[in-house]
């Protein structure tokens, strides 16, 4: 065909086109080798280049023979951030456990390898890896989290089918101090309560499900708790609940000015390290899952509504000649003043019939509107995911301000009456309580003003003259300036107010000058003792446990004593002078 | 023509040989390299265990434990503490200030030189002050 070409004019013209290109017009035998050969190269180097290129790709790309085989036992060993606490003390950690599984298909003798098995690890059940080797699955646990000694006297026993995955085990060292602050995970390293579980709803799950929690180079969570006082506090409430044998006994220390928690014990309480004792009931925790009649601490906050309202003074007198007849009702005090007193007064004798008359006048929207303000009618949401709803009447009458107004017929969560209080001590500050560090400016972000600071300056004074010649006496810790509010609720027994059985609680205020911290002391259904002869009310059991708490956290928490203060009443009557 | 044949056949042989050494030795480093990256592993975990023991021991709740076992100390209380300020006030200065201080001055003035002349002519002088003077 190429002969005769050239002279055929006949020829398609695209065939004219491509020999003209490739030969010439005139072409001869030798240039059409050459053209020919010239094709050959092209067309083998461009095969080589798709090779080469194929092999660049390869190289970039990695083998990763060695990588494949860590990262399927990656895959499980799901990784957890570090817990610190504020000091940098581990809370909570992860720490490398073998696991056993076994691959039925590949065990060749099953009687032998659940003969051997069974008597290397005494603690499992024969009848159980009986059942799980006999399944026709590829993979099958046989038991997590051994230990190495049981791991190599497994792997001598030489048994084919059978092998070990290194996967992360959450180990908490200070065992049952932060139990239900921090929560616990399951086998599977899900957080299932406290803070774990706060770390998985916060990004952590996901990242465990795209595959990217695998390494330890997570950064470490801190928060806000001291494990000093978190101990501090707990060994002294364990004391106090034997000692007045108690059914249960609770306590938090917060930072005033920053919301932070930094100490939550509720005993009795669990272990993490052994998550199966979480689910006994008795064990909840009672500052956030639990919700009380607060007591006579509430009457902090009904003083505080006619305070801010500007309508009285801590001057202004009450009535409480006598107990208050609502109806069929009768309001009564412990005892009868018989006398009209002044709020003050009203204060250090915590009389239920002052402090009713105080939110009457004030009248029942206002006393809904100021509690709304404060935060106590809605759930509070913290970083913890157990939370109580407040048991908040429905239809809210004047009998119900009456009662409220000394702490009965409405329960909140105590750590919601916290932050409450912190609101009239701090300088009027609403700021919602966390559980993770945070500092003096981010809290200020957050916070709402919701009391005049002449109103939480008349407070941190009643506060410490109840430490000074009220019911907070024998919590006044020399030194530190502790201020406080009592409070003795009578418990709902079958419909009725108990009086044998009380929750006592006790706040806490130091220094009442400018509070830092408030600490919160409960004991539910103290007894009486002879010491205190036979009296059941907080004076005489959560008052002395808060008095021995702050003796040794107050050092903790880095306070100076001071022993130059002024007596507390001089205090007020220049702060009810300047409000006048 | 025939040169330049040899001489790529040479160059291919010689290029095979530079191929296959280049991938031995990446071979061998990336070897070490998923060894170093295992061992680091390794090691992370065996720190991570040894801190969760450390954690375990200075827990507070063990420490109280051995304290009051072994130790016959109580908790600090607040009398206990005091202020700088309320330090008693620091004595009177004999030496006034850019005077030498006189204590150096007479360790100064010890001639080191004729007190070990003296201790290796006389076996019984010990101390750093010199003799008296007529008492050799």
């Amino acid at each position: 065909m190429t002969d005769q070409a050239p002279k055929r004019p006949a020829e398609p013209w695209r065939q004219r086109l491509i020999r003209t290109l490739l030969y010439g017009r005139n072409v001869d035998r030798s240039a059409k080798a050459r053209a020919r050969v010239g094709l050959a190269i092209i067309a083998f180097s461009l095969v080589y280049a798709v090779i080469a290129g194929r092999l660049v790709m390869f190289a970039v790309g990695g083998d990763g023979h060695g990588t494949r085989r860590t990262a399927s036992q990656d895959a499980i060993a799901t990784a957890r951030p570090d817990i610190l606490d504020r000091n940098g003390m581990i809370l909570a950690t992860d720490v490398k456990t073998p696991s056993l599984f076994g691959e039925p298909r590949r065990i060749i003798d099953k009687d032998e390898a659940i003969e051997l098995l069974t008597a290397t690890l005494p603690d499992v059940d024969a009848g159980e890896v009986r059942d799980r080797l006999s399944s026709r699955k590829g993979f099958v646990w046989l038991k997590r989290e051994i230990t190495a000694q049981q791991q190599k006297d497994i792997y001598r026993l030489g048994i084919p089918g059978i092998g070990f995955l290194r996967e992360n085990k959450r180990v908490y060292p200070s065992g049952p101090i932060v139990s239900h602050l921090i929560g616990h995970v399951n086998i599977d390293n899900q957080g299932i309560a406290g803070i774990e579980k706060w770390l998985d709803s916060n990004g952590l799950a996901d990242l465990h499900r795209a595959g990217f929690a695998t390494d330890r180079q997570q950064e470490p969570v801190q928060l806000a708790v001291d494990l000093r006082v978190e101990h501090a506090l707990r060994d002294e409430l364990l004391k106090a609940k034997d000692k007045y044998s108690a059914k249960a006994a609770a306590g938090l220390v917060s930072n005033v000015n920053t919301g932070e928690i930094i100490a939550m014990v509720s005993v009795p309480d669990y272990d993490p390290n052994n998550p199966r004792e979480a689910n006994d009931p008795t064990r909840i925790n009672r500052l956030t899952t639990g919700v009380f009649e607060m007591g006579s601490t509430f009457k902090s906050l009904t003083l505080a509504m006619a305070l801010d309202s500007g309508r009285a003074t801590i001057n202004t007198l009450y009535d409480a000649r006598a107990p208050l007849v609502y109806g069929k009702f009768r309001i009564n005090d412990t005892h009868n003043l018989g006398r009209s007193v002044p709020m003050w007064e009203v204060f250090t004798e915590s009389s239920n019939v002052a402090s009713a008359r105080i939110a009457l006048s004030m009248g029942v929207e206002a006393h809904k509107a100021f509690l709304r303000k404060l935060g106590q009618l809605s759930r509070l949401r913290t970083e913890l995911p157990e939370s109580a709803e407040p048991l908040v009447p429905k239809r809210w009458s004047e009998l119900n301000t009456i009662t409220i107004a000394f702490g009965h017929g409405m329960a909140v969560a105590p750590l919601q009456a916290v932050m409450g209080i912190n609101a009239l001590i701090n300088g009027g500050y609403l700021i919602p309580p966390t559980f993770l560090k945070r500092s003096r400016e981010d809290a200020m972000q957050v916070a709402k003003q919701v009391v005049k600071p002449e109103t939480s300056n008349s407070m941190r004074y009643l506060m410490r003259l109840n430490a000074e010649k009220g019911t907070a006496r024998k919590a006044d810790v020399k030194g530190y300036y502790v201020g406080g509010k009592t409070g003795t609720s009578e418990k709902v027994v079958n419909g009725r107010y108990s009086k044998k059985q009380v929750l006592n609680s006790f706040t806490a205020i130091m220094p009442a000058d400018n509070p830092q911290y408030q600490l919160l002391i409960m004991l539910d259904e103290p007894k009486g003792l002879p010491e205190t002869h036979g009296f059941i009310t907080s004076g005489w059991n959560a008052v002395p446990t808060g008095g021995k708490v702050i003796e040794r956290i107050a050092p903790l928490l880095g306070m100076t004593p001071r022993f130059d203060l002024p007596p507390s009443e001089r205090l007020i009557l220049a702060a009810s002078k300047e409000s006048r | 023509m025939r040169f330049v044949h040899l001489f790529v056949i040479c160059a291919l042989v010689f290029a095979a040989a530079y191929v296959y050494r280049i991938k031995m030795e990446s071979t061998v480093r990336t070897e070490r390299v998923l060894k170093l990256r295992a061992d680091i592993r390794q090691q992370r975990d065996s720190i991570a265990s040894l801190k969760a023991e450390w954690a375990k021991l200075e827990s507070p709740k063990r420490l109280q434990e051995l304290a009051s076992r072994h130790l016959s100390l109580r908790p600090i209380e607040a009398i206990q503490f005091d202020s700088l300020k309320n330090l008693p006030p620091r004595p009177p200065s004999f030496v006034k200030p850019g005077d030498p201080d006189p204590i150096g001055t007479i360790i100064e003035s010890v001639d080191l030189e004729a007190l070990a002349a003296a201790a290796s002519q006389d076996e019984t002088l010990t101390g750093s002050i010199p003799q008296p003077e007529g008492a050799q």
